[in-house]
């Protein structure tokens, strides 16, 4: 295949899965403007760097790949969001603070560390295969399902939490 | 896990921006152009940028006297003018600069002319160029609000005296003010400097403790007003610049200024004092400017 048509399948692609990417950086950075400016970097970041995607099947891990980075970066990056790990914040707070009063699961997952935030949001939001998972974060299988089990549990534990307080 | 199911729909009704269509074409554009594009330099900016540039270059690299005015400021009994070479340059209102140069025009010393015309035009360029870096820095790491203005002002314009007062203001989360003043004796043709108008080297020191006393008469007056003044403990204002901006006002009083942060907060802004002319009378070489 060559370059330029290459590039108009990259380009169809992220064309036609525009909201799915809006989410999935929602997600992260849950505001508008943020959420653009990962949209807008990824997407240059993506077009720039085409010929890092060597086979066209992997499109979708490829690009997701650059999303989650630039999503996760962003979090980082900005000095208006702290993002504390949950068990740092398990220990310096009284385990009352850390409830939201609804039992929300939605809320639950967003106070999930982004690591596993996203492991959850792609392999059940987006309906992704462990094994593409897997390719998107450049892991392999195994250590993508012991990592979303653990999410899992934790959130299952944060759930059953909530609902004895 | 029906709660499961419940959230992934929680996760589909997040809303899509009605922006968002709009911003990926942008974005696949200008990867395009920069790719097509041979200037590796604009590279990044794509075509609009690129072309925005190249006109600024142009009107800077342009004679000032043939440049296109845009607005012009009439002196009264004068042929002294001050015209506008503007250019504006806006990049998806995150990226401004507004760049607006005096030019100068009529002096019958055209030395004298060119060199203040030649002053502000470099002025300027140097701005502009610093946007620009900084706005490929700030893409870089994928976002940032930049805005970059430059503005002048005719503070003063009688028949002897003509002030021009030129302001840059960088925003880029905080706002950062600078200001710069010529003075101009249009009778002799002459820039005044602050130095000239002194007999010698003693002004620096009748002016700074002038400043200094009314800083802190100010400051006893008036809880909500700041400034640094240098003591044993602290590091602040101890004294101004031999060239320290001035302006010469149309009723004959001298004004020096200090830049944003220069002597206080930022919120206190662009500082000036207006010196009587009777704590400067026995330093002052004549009486001619300053009365």
């Amino acid at each position: 295949m060559i370059k330029s048509e290459k590039f108009q399948l990259v380009e169809n692609y992220i064309v036609e899965n525009q909201n799915a990417h809006y989410r999935l950086a929602y997600s992260y950075v849950k505001n508008k403007e943020s959420a653009l400016d990962i949209i807008q970097e990824s997407i240059m970041k993506a077009l720039k760097s085409i010929d890092s995607l060597e086979q066209i099947q992997y499109l979708k891990t490829w690009f997701y790949r650059i999303l989650i980075n630039t999503s996760i970066d962003f979090i980082h990056k900005d000095k208006r969001m702290v993002v504390v790990e949950d068990e740092i914040l398990d220990f310096h707070l009284p385990s009352n603070e850390m409830e939201i009063p609804d039992i929300d699961l939605y809320e639950a997952i967003d106070h999930l560390a982004p690591k596993q935030k996203t492991l959850i949001i792609l392999r059940f939001f987006e309906d992704m295969k462990i094994e593409d998972i897997a390719i998107t974060l450049g892991e392999n299988p195994n250590t993508i399902k012991t990592r979303l089990y653990a999410a899992l549990r934790k959130l299952r534990s944060t759930m059953e939490e909530k609902v004895k307080a | 896990m029906s709660k499961l199911n419940e959230s992934k729909k929680q996760y589909n009704d997040i809303e899509i921006p009605s922006e968002l269509k709009q911003l990926v074409n942008k974005s696949i554009e200008t990867v395009k152009m920069g790719q097509k594009s041979k200037k590796p330099s604009f590279k990044r900016f794509g075509i609009g940028v690129a072309a925005a540039a190249s006109i600024f270059v142009a009107s800077v690299n342009m004679s000032p006297a043939l440049a296109q005015s845009l607005s012009t400021v009439p002196i009264l009994g004068s042929i002294v003018q001050v015209v506008s070479i503007q250019e504006i340059i806006t990049e998806d209102d995150t990226y401004t600069a507004d760049l607006k140069v005096p030019n100068v025009t009529g002096l019958t010393d055209k030395a004298l002319e060119k060199r203040l015309n030649e002053k502000y035009i470099a002025e300027n360029k140097v701005l502009y160029d610093g946007f620009q870096k900084e706005m490929e820095a700030l893409k870089e790491v994928g976002g940032g609000n930049l805005d970059v203005v430059s503005t002048y002002e005719v503070v003063t314009d009688t028949d002897e005296i003509l002030s021009i007062s030129r302001y840059e203001a960088n925003a880029e989360g905080s706002s950062f003010i600078t200001l710069r003043t010529d003075t101009i004796d249009k009778r002799n043709e002459i820039l005044i400097t602050l130095p000239s108008l002194f007999k010698d080297n003693g002004y620096i020191d009748t002016i700074s403790n002038y400043i200094k006393s009314e800083m802190s008469k100010e400051m006893e007056a008036d809880e909500t007003i700041t400034y640094w003044i240098a003591s044993e403990e602290e590091i602040g204002f101890e004294s101004i610049r031999p060239d320290q901006t001035f302006s010469i006002t149309a009723d004959h009083k001298l004004i020096i200024s200090f830049d944003k942060y220069e002597v206080a907060p930022g919120s206190m802004g662009v500082i000036t004092f207006e010196i009587p002319t009777d704590v400067i009378k026995e330093e002052l070489m004549s009486d001619y400017y300053i009365k």
